[in-house]
C-alpha cells in the first residue's frame, strides 16, 4: 500500500472519531507549544542579554588585583599610567570606587557607587553624555570636586536639566554637578547607571586610601587586536610586579568578549533546559497517543480480522496503525507549532524583544512530533499486526 | 485438476493443558467451476475448515492443496497474498467494514491488490450495480438491510474475482426471504462458472449445492449418518 493511501485511510479514520482524535492531538499541541513557546523566550533573553553586554562596549579589557580591590591592591595608578603608554589602545581609565550618600540641598538623598576615575572612563565604559560635560583633564589632574552623575541616581535625586553647575553632596563634601550621563539599561546583575563620578584624586584624597585602585579599564584602539593587547599588558603587569615566569599572575585581565561568550553559553543552556523541560509535555502527549492507539486496536480486532481475510498483510494493518498515530502526532505537530509561534509572539511583545522566529525549533518540533508518533505508536501497530486472523473475525 | 485438495487434514489447539482436535482426517477435493456445501452441527469443526480452506489458518497434519499451491508451507505473508487473490470471503456477520461507504467495503480487498483508487472505485462501482445495490454506494452498513449487507458483502467477494467463493453461512443472519434470495445469487453465480464452497449448518440451505460434505466430531461422515 502508498504512502497515500495510507494517510488517505488514517484521515477518514481521525475524521469519523473528530472529538477522540482532537483530544488526543491536544497533548501534543501543548508539548509542542511549549517547546516552541520556552525556546523563543530562551532565545529572546539570549538576544537581551547579548544586545545590553555589547553595550557596555566589546572593545574593553578589564584589568583588575586578583586579590581584589582596596587599598591593599598591588594595582597601582602608576600601573596605569605605565599600560596606557603601551602602543594600540585608545583610552585607559583607572578606577577606584566606594559606596557613599549623596544628597542635595534639597535633602534627597540616594546611597550608590562613587567611582574616582579620569576622563578617558567616557569612552573606555561606552556611555554618553545626556546633560553637561564629562569630567575634563584638567578636573581629574587638579583634583577638583566636580561630580558626573548616572542616570539613575539623577533620577534618585529628582535631578533635571536644570541641575548642572548645582551642588550636592557626597558623603558630606560640596560636589560640583557639571553632567548627567545618558542611561544604558540594566544588565541584569548589575545597573550601570547607579554610579557617580569623580576625579580619581578626589577618591583617593578624601575616601579610600592608599596606593590601589580597583580596576584600570583598557578600550583597544580600532583595528588593534585584543588578545596582543591583553598580552602586551600582562606581560607589562608581570614586569612591573616582578613575577617570575613561572609565578602567578597578581591581577587578572578580563576580556568583554569572554563575558558575552560565557553569558550566551549561560542563556544557551537556560534556552536548552526549557525546551527540555517542555519535551516533558510531549512525552506525555506521545503516551496519550500509544494510549489510544492501543484502545483503537482493542476496539477495532474484529476490523483487523476483515482486513487480514480481505487480504491485508501483517505489514499493510501495521503501517496503517502507524501511518494513523503519525497523523495524530504530525497534525498536533503543526497545530502546535502554530500555537507556540502565536504564544512567543506575544511574549516578545510584552517583554519587549519582539518576535523571534527560528526554522530550527520548528523543523525540530516538527522532527520531534513525528518521533513521538514513531516510537509511541510502534508497539499498539505491531500489536495490530500481530493478530491471528481467525480469532480476530471472532472477536465481539 | 482440482481446485482445491485437502488429504488428511488435522487441526489441534493447544489450550494449555488440554490438547483440542478440532478436524482429525479429513480428505476432500472441490473441482473448478463445483458448488459444495460443507454441512456439520455446531462443533463439528465446520469454522475450523473455514478457516484453513480460506488459508485464514494452517493445518497441524496433513496435506492443503490450493490452485496447484501447498498451503501448509507458505508463511503469513504469502498466505495474506493468497486470500487476497484467490479467495473471496461470505460471513455469517456480514463482517463489513463499520463506517466505511458500500462502495468502500467492496473496494478494500483491490486496495490490498496494489489497484489505484480510481480503478478501485470503478470496479466495486461495477460489482455493486451487478448485485442491485447501484442506489446505495455510499451507504454505510448500519444504513442497510441485512440483505443489503449481505449482497454488499458478495460483491466484496467476488471484486477481486477470486477462483474460490468462500462462504460461511451466509443466511445465518437472513430472514428466510432475504436467505433465499442470497442463496439465489449463490446458484447463479455458480451457473456462471464460479466455483463456491458453502459452510452451513442447515441442510436446506446445503442442498442447493450440487453436493454435500457432512462433517461430524472433525471427520467427514456419509450423508446417512450425519442425518
Amino acid at each position: 500500500m502508498s504512502a497515500v493511501e495510507l494517510v488517505r485511510l488514517a484521515l477518514s479514520r481521525l475524521r469519523r472519531g473528530r472529538v477522540r482524535a482532537a483530544l488526543t492531538m491536544l497533548g501534543v499541541i501543548i508539548g509542542v507549544a511549549s517547546v516552541v513557546g520556552l525556546v523563543s523566550v530562551g532565545r529572546g533573553t539570549t538576544a537581551r542579554i547579548t544586545q545590553q553586554l555589547s553595550s557596555l562596549g566589546t572593545n574593553l579589557l578589564t584589568v583588575s588585583p586578583t586579590g581584589g580591590g582596596g587599598s591593599t591592591s598591588t594595582l597601582t595608578l602608576e600601573d596605569a599610567t605605565a599600560i596606557a603608554a603601551l602602543p594600540g589602545l585608545a583610552a585607559v581609565a583607572p578606577e577606584i570606587q566606594t559606596q557613599a550618600v549623596v544628597a542635595t540641598s534639597t535633602s534627597n538623598t540616594t546611597t550608590t557607587s562613587v567611582v574616582g576615575t579620569s576622563a578617558d572612563y567616557l569612552t573606555v565604559r561606552a556611555y554618553e553624555v545626556w546633560q553637561g560635560a564629562f569630567l575634563s583633564p584638567v578636573a581629574v589632574g587638579q583634583g577638583l570636586r566636580q561630580v558626573v552623575l548616572g542616570a539613575t541616581v539623577a533620577t534618585n535625586l529628582g535631578l533635571g536639566a536644570e541641575a548642572i553647575g548645582s551642588q550636592v553632596t557626597i558623603g558630606g563634601l560640596p560636589f560640583q554637578v557639571i553632567g548627567i550621563l545618558q542611561p544604558k539599561g540594566g544588565a541584569g546583575f548589575a545597573n550601570p547607571d547607579d554610579e557617580v563620578l569623580v576625579p580619581l584624586g578626589v577618591v583617593r584624597k578624601y575616601f579610600v586610601g592608599g596606593d590601589g585602585i580597583r580596576t584600570v579599564g583598557v578600550s583597544v584602539a580600532d583595528g588593534y587586536d585584543m588578545q596582543t593587547a591583553r598580552d602586551s599588558i600582562a606581560q607589562l603587569l608581570r614586569v612591573r610586579h616582578g613575577i617570575g615566569a613561572t609565578a602567578t599572575d597578581d591581577f587578572q585581565i578580563f576580556d568583554q568578549t569572554q563575558l558575552l561568550a560565557a553569558a550566551s553559553t549561560i542563556s544557551g543552556t537556560l534556552t536548552l533546559l526549557l525546551g527540555g523541560i517542555a519535551s516533558i509535555a510531549l512525552i506525555v502527549g506521545g503516551i496519550g497517543i500509544m494510549n489510544i492507539m492501543l484502545v483503537s486496536v482493542r476496539e477495532r480486532t474484529r476490523e483487523i480480522g476483515i482486513r487480514k481475510a480481505l487480504g491485508a498483510r501483517g505489514r499493510d494493518i501495521l503501517s496503517q496503525f502507524l501511518i494513523e498515530a503519525l497523523t495524530l502526532s504530525l497534525i498536533g505537530g503543526l497545530i502546535g507549532v502554530l500555537v507556540g509561534l502565536v504564544v512567543s509572539a506575544i511574549i516578545g511583545r510584552i517583554a519587549g524583544w519582539g518576535f523571534i522566529f527560528d526554522p530550527n525549533t520548528i523543523a525540530v518540533a516538527t522532527v520531534f512530533s513525528l518521533a513521538v508518533g514513531i516510537v509511541f505508536g510502534v508497539w499498539p501497530a505491531r500489536q495490530a499486526a500481530r493478530l491471528d486472523p481467525v480469532i480476530a473475525l471472532r472477536y465481539e | 485438476m482440482s481446485l482445491l485438495r485437502l488429504e488428511h487434514i488435522g487441526r489441534t489447539y493447544d489450550m494449555g493443558h488440554v490438547q483440542v482436535q478440532a478436524l482429525h482426517d479429513v480428505s476432500m477435493s472441490v473441482e473448478r467451476g463445483e458448488m459444495v456445501a460443507i454441512l456439520g452441527p455446531s462443533g463439528s469443526g465446520k469454522t475450523t475448515m473455514m478457516s484453513i480452506i480460506g488459508c485464514l489458518d494452517r493445518p497441524t497434519h496433513g496435506r492443503y492443496e490450493l490452485d496447484g499451491t501447498d498451503v501448509g508451507s507458505l508463511n503469513d505473508g504469502a498466505l495474506a497474498r493468497i486470500r487476497s487473490r484467490t479467495i473471496g470471503f461470505v460471513f455469517q456477520s456480514y463482517n463489513l467494514l463499520p463506517g466505511t461507504s458500500a462502495v468502500d467495503n467492496v473496494a478494500t480487498p483491490l486496495l490490498y491488490q496494489g489497484v489505484p483508487r480510481r480503478e478501485r472505485v470503478k470496479r466495486a462501482t461495477i460489482e455493486l450495480e451487478r448485485l442491485g445495490l447501484g442506489h446505495r454506494l455510499r451507504h454505510e452498513p448500519t444504513e442497510l438491510s441485512g440483505g443489503e449487507q449481505q449482497r454488499v458483502a458478495l460483491a466484496r467477494a467476488l471484486v477481486t474475482q477470486p477462483a474460490l467463493l468462500l462462504a460461511d453461512e451466509p443466511t445465518g443472519n437472513l430472514a428466510v426471504h432475504q436467505g433465499l434470495e442470497v442463496l439465489k445469487l449463490f446458484q447463479d453465480l455458480h451457473a456462471a462458472g464460479h466455483t463456491i464452497v458453502l459452510i452451513t449448518h442447515n441442510p436446506e440451505v446445503g442442498a442447493v449445492a450440487q453436493r454435500q460434505v457432512h462433517l461430524l466430531d472433525g471427520v467427514v461422515v456419509d450423508a446417512e449418518l450425519a442425518a
